[in-house]
């Protein structure tokens, strides 16, 4: 009766650490897999650029529009060459326009470069002609309900018609890049620039079979110092080796395509990637859990010896060998591992859904993967089951069948050195988990509660304001006529939407990338700082009755330090105007706080704001308390300007948070985890604290009938537990501490870890502890004298 | 000292109600030392654990020291107990992790005696029984009688007023056993410790002053020496 709950635990403690450890398994299988469902996959490579002004460093995953050319000309280990640009549609569909973001333009070689098969159409070709679009199999369906679509047209209202020239089976969720609109870069005439200074295009090389990308990579100083050259020498003022002189670079590399989703996070990448950081927590956590799980597996196999030890006696005298009883042993312990490992297998597969729901991901168990997964899953079982089988059956199988027999060896295991050290271990583990999560939970309150240097609450975001087209400002003052309306401005550059620009800004007519920046540089108009809670730290704001302050910057903080300003304003700043060399002069009017428009793990960068109008997006400050009414009129009136476009649109504060998704779910996915260990580890504590009452029951009546109270020996049976989760304690801070400040060291902003996490940590693990074995202790201290003080 | 008026013991097995102790009625006084001999099975040793507050009784009246212990709440039971009774085992039921300074030690834990009054306490007992050379071994390190002794050192440093002893020579070749006895003997003559003691040996309940008789749960006999 008693072996039966001791099987309980080892079974279902092992299955759980095995369930957990499998979902883990997958989500890292799933981040692993990312662009492999390209056959050439090891022959594709990305051009990145990394750029250095001044102190400006920006690294970029696009390049310049001509480059695919040149490589396909100049370079014979390049077989191939396709460029993605990034764009967003307006397709109709009925009476309705509809936003589409997941488009590209791309270049006919993309069926080359990538596995993309088409279910309709000709690769070959379908990409050649300018307005001419291939769509996936969810564009088809969604837009004609019907797969055969090739010779049809998208309607985009204002432009050309885009005709169907192909269906491409949907790209795998596991892509760096979605695309359900594929357009012909034909049709994009940017994409013809011979500029060579503008990074815009993500462009990605097939290199031909048995041939080294790093050569490549070595001929591209050559090739920028050949094209760049003449085009650095225009706009900064110096030829290219005076321009590496100064400290700046412009260089080109190669990042393997299956590198870019866990390793790539730069400017102008199609979507956000991973992060390969994760996949490092979260498989350390899966080996702790097995761990854990394992070792509980051999603490209770051990501690039950002594009620085993009379069987191996017995056994031994019948005749059976060591080796006969190792191999018995061994066998039980496998043959567990596999009842658990089928136990998780189920419940993996059962709560796959919610894990991937908190994980944000869409895995699914197919047959494929079985036929890997399943002899997988066996391997380990045996690999488990010997592990955590493998001490038991050693130590057990070297009874004396003498000693054993005549009982003298039961009393010889309480000691239990290995066991307690073993528990400690557990406890570490957890402990260590136990404060990493408080850690994550922490940074991520401070990401919430920081200053970020506006406000974003309250904040209506309307998006594509760009298809009210000239009524743009007539809907802003229509808008903030209406009653619960504060503030409205009209700019395409808001803390929280991805649209950002760059250029050069100098401090003298030279050029030299010394006294120059290469700041964000927002179009806003004079409403845009006081509608989002800006607070300007010197000057004033822009005026419309200025009529000289089209000549006008406003600069944060931080630009004014790169530039080397104490008094920023009044001074004149020269930019790059587009192509031609003219160098506009710019007089600084104000200062505006540092804010953070990108995520926390990086610094705030120079920001330069000029007034200027860029309906990308209206930014709207709500005072009312009654939102839905609002929003209906705001609606409305959009409506009315622009009867057939889509109305789309957000909160600030929700965008906010939508940056931080990613360690939010991080958050979530650690508790659960590190939940999921400390229940298999206080599996294990509230097995063996049974066993330690059971073996010391006679103790317990001894020292009961020389007057120790119940609550004396309460105390008695739980210290023993906790000095060792003390000791758990003291041995996994500095790793903890070590561990969680480097995660830590990712965010530019970032809270300290105080030394009440390590507090409240230490008192959780004991607490928890203190839980499971009280039961435990409770029922010992109680049990009746005179039946644990009977002589055998 | 000790009066127990009509104790029985019983509990039911299936249908059936099983006697252990039947109807006994005792009166023990200070500075008696009293043998409870009889077969096994005949109720002595639960007979013991009654009068030691171990077990409670079906029915009937138990008075100790003028307390009635049948109407005491377990709390104070075993304060009385605690500050009165001294229990000998036959199994010496020694703690097998602590060494025999320890074992004598941990009864003066419990009654919260100061650390260097534990000192002097323990030194005095170990003079007092000649194992001062012993007081770093371990049990499982010493013989049979040298653990009673241990065990005795133990149930007697808490000075309690009633000595009760199980079998204390049942594991014990004679010669163990008669020196134990001796030390039974001077402790009630010398210091008038009042003893009950547990024995199938005819010689043994000599040494006391009183033998009791069980038979089949009932006192058979009682005779004064």
């Amino acid at each position: 009766m008693k072996n039966k709950g001791f099987t309980a635990i080892n079974i279902g403690g092992l299955a759980l650490g095995l369930a957990a450890t499998l979902l883990i398994t997958f989500y890292v299988i799933d981040e692993l897999s990312y662009d492999r469902y390209n056959e050439n996959a090891n022959r594709i490579f990305r051009v990145d650029e990394d750029l250095k002004l001044g102190d400006n460093k920006v690294q970029y995953a696009v390049a310049m529009p001509p480059l695919a050319q040149t490589l396909i000309k100049d370079f014979p280990d390049v077989e191939n060459v396709a460029r993605i640009k990034k764009a967003t549609i307006i397709v109709k569909k009925g009476n309705e326009n509809l936003t589409e973001n997941n488009a590209i333009f791309a270049d006919p070689s993309l069926f080359d470069v990538f596995t993309l098969p088409l279910i309709n159409g000709d690769k070959t070709t379908a990409l050649n002609e300018p307005n001419t679009v291939v769509v996936s199999q969810s564009a088809a369906i969604k837009y004609f309900n019907r797969l055969n679509v090739v010779g049809q047209s998208l309607t985009l209202p204002g432009q050309s018609a885009l005709k169907i020239t192909g269906v491409i089976r949907d790209i795998p969720e596991q892509s760096h890049f979605k695309a359900d609109f594929i357009m012909a870069m034909a049709g994009w005439a940017d994409s013809r620039a011979d500029e060579w200074l503008r990074s815009d295009y993500n462009t990605y090389v097939l290199m031909r079979k048995g041939a080294d990308h790093k050569n490549l990579e070595a001929k591209f100083p050559e090739l920028i110092r050949h094209y760049s050259g003449s085009q650095i020498l225009k706009a900064v003022g110096m030829n290219y080796d005076q321009f590496e002189k100064s400290g700046s670079y412009f260089r080109m590399s190669l990042m393997p395509l299956t590198d870019i989703h866990l390793h790539s996070s730069k400017t102008g990448e199609l979507s956000a990637n991973g992060t390969v950081q994760y996949i490092y927590i979260f498989s350390a956590i899966a080996i702790f859990i097995l761990i854990i799980a394992c070792v509980n597996f051999m603490n209770l196999s051990t501690a039950r010896s002594s009620n085993r030890a009379r069987e191996v006696g017995v056994r031994k005298v019948l005749g059976s060998t060591r080796k006969f009883l190792i191999g018995q042993f061994l066998t039980e312990s496998v043959l567990v591992t596999f009842i658990a490992a089928i136990i998780a297998f189920c419940a993996a597969i059962t709560v796959l859904p919610v894990f991937n729901d908190i994980a944000a991901k869409n895995m699914t168990i197919n047959g494929p993967m079985l036929l890997w997964i399943l002899p997988m899953l066996l391997i380990s079982v045996l690999v488990i089951g010997c592990l955590a089988g493998i001490y038991p059956a050693f130590f057990l199988s070297a009874f004396n069948p003498v000693d054993v027999l005549k009982g003298k060896l039961a009393n010889g295991f309480k000691g239990g050195k290995l066991r307690s050290a073993l528990v400690v271990f557990q406890f570490a583990i957890s402990i260590f988990l136990i404060v990493g999560t408080l850690v994550i939970y922490q940074q991520l309150k401070y990401i919430q509660n920081r200053d970020v240097g506006y406000n974003r609450d309250q904040v209506l975001v309307i998006h594509d304001a760009f298809a009210l087209g000239n009524q743009t400002k007539t809907f802003k003052q229509e808008v903030k006529q209406l009653s619960g309306i504060n503030d409205v401005t009209i700019s395409g550059f808001l803390p929280t939407t991805e649209n950002r620009g760059t250029s050069i800004f100098s401090k003298d007519v030279t050029k030299d990338p010394k006294k120059s920046i290469f700041p964000q540089t927002w179009r806003v108009d004079e409403d845009y700082i006081q509608t989002l809670g800006m607070k300007l730290v010197a000057g004033r704001n822009f005026s419309s009755r200025m009529g000289t302050d089209s000549s006008a910057l406003i600069i944060n903080e931080t630009a004014a330090k790169f530039l080397g300003f104490n008094n920023a304003v009044g001074k004149t700043l020269y930019r790059n105007e587009g192509d031609d060399i003219a160098q506009k002069p710019y007089t600084i009017i104000g200062v505006v706080k540092d804010f953070n428009f990108e995520s926390m793990r990086e610094n705030i960068s120079p920001v330069v704001m000029t007034l200027d109008y860029d309906n990308g997006n209206l930014g709207i400050r709500l005072k009312s308390a009654n939102l839905p009414a609002l929003m209906d009129q705001i609606k409305s009136k959009w409506k009315a300007i622009a009867p057939s476009k889509q109305f789309v649109y957000s909160f600030m504060n929700a965008d906010f948070e939508a940056t931080y998704r990613a360690e939010q779910r991080m958050g979530q996915i650690s508790i659960i985890f590190t939940s999921l260990a400390i229940i298999i580890a206080c599996l294990g504590l509230f097995g063996l604290s049974a066993y330690a009452a059971e073996q010391r029951t006679k103790e317990i009546g001894i020292r009961k009938v020389l007057g120790a109270s119940i609550t004396t020996i309460l105390k008695m049976l739980s210290l023993d537990f906790i000095k060792l989760v003390f000791i758990a304690l003291l041995i996994s801070t500095p790793f903890a501490w070590y561990f969680m400040h480097k995660w830590l060291q990712g965010f530019a902003y970032r809270a300290d870890i105080s030394w009440w996490i390590f507090g409240l940590s230490g008192m959780a693990a004991i607490l928890i502890a203190f839980a499971t074995i009280s039961f435990q202790s409770f029922k010992a201290a109680t049990a009746n004298l005179v039946k644990s003080l009977r002589s055998e | 000292m000790l009066s127990l008026k009509n104790i029985s013991k019983y509990y039911k097995n299936g249908g059936a109600q099983v006697n252990i102790l039947n109807n006994i009625s005792l009166d023990v006084d200070a500075g008696e030392f009293v043998s409870i001999m009889g077969p096994s099975g005949s109720g002595k040793s639960t007979l013991l654990n009654i009068i030691g507050m171990l077990d409670e009784p079906s029915d009937g009246y138990h008075y100790f020291m003028n307390e009635p212990v049948h109407q005491l709440k377990e709390k104070q039971r075993s304060a009385l107990y605690k500050r009165n009774i001294g229990f000998v085992f036959q199994a010496y039921h020694l703690i097998d992790e602590l060494n025999v300074y320890e074992n004598i030690e941990t009864p003066l834990l419990y009654h919260d005696v100061k650390g260097s009054e534990r000192k002097a306490l323990v030194a005095d007992m170990l003079d007092r029984f000649q194992i001062v050379g012993k007081k770093d071994l371990f049990p499982s390190q010493l013989s049979g009688g040298q653990q009673q002794l241990v065990g005795i050192a133990r149930a007697l440093i808490v000075k309690p007023k009633l000595l009760l002893a199980d079998e204390p020579t049942g594991n014990l070749n004679s010669k163990q056993g008669e020196e134990i006895m001796e030390l039974f003997r001077k402790l009630n003559k010398e210091e008038g410790m009042t003893i009950i003691q547990v024995t199938h040996s005819e010689k043994n309940a000599a040494y006391g002053t009183r033998i009791i008789n069980l038979l089949d749960g009932a006192i058979a006999s009682s005779q004064q020496i």
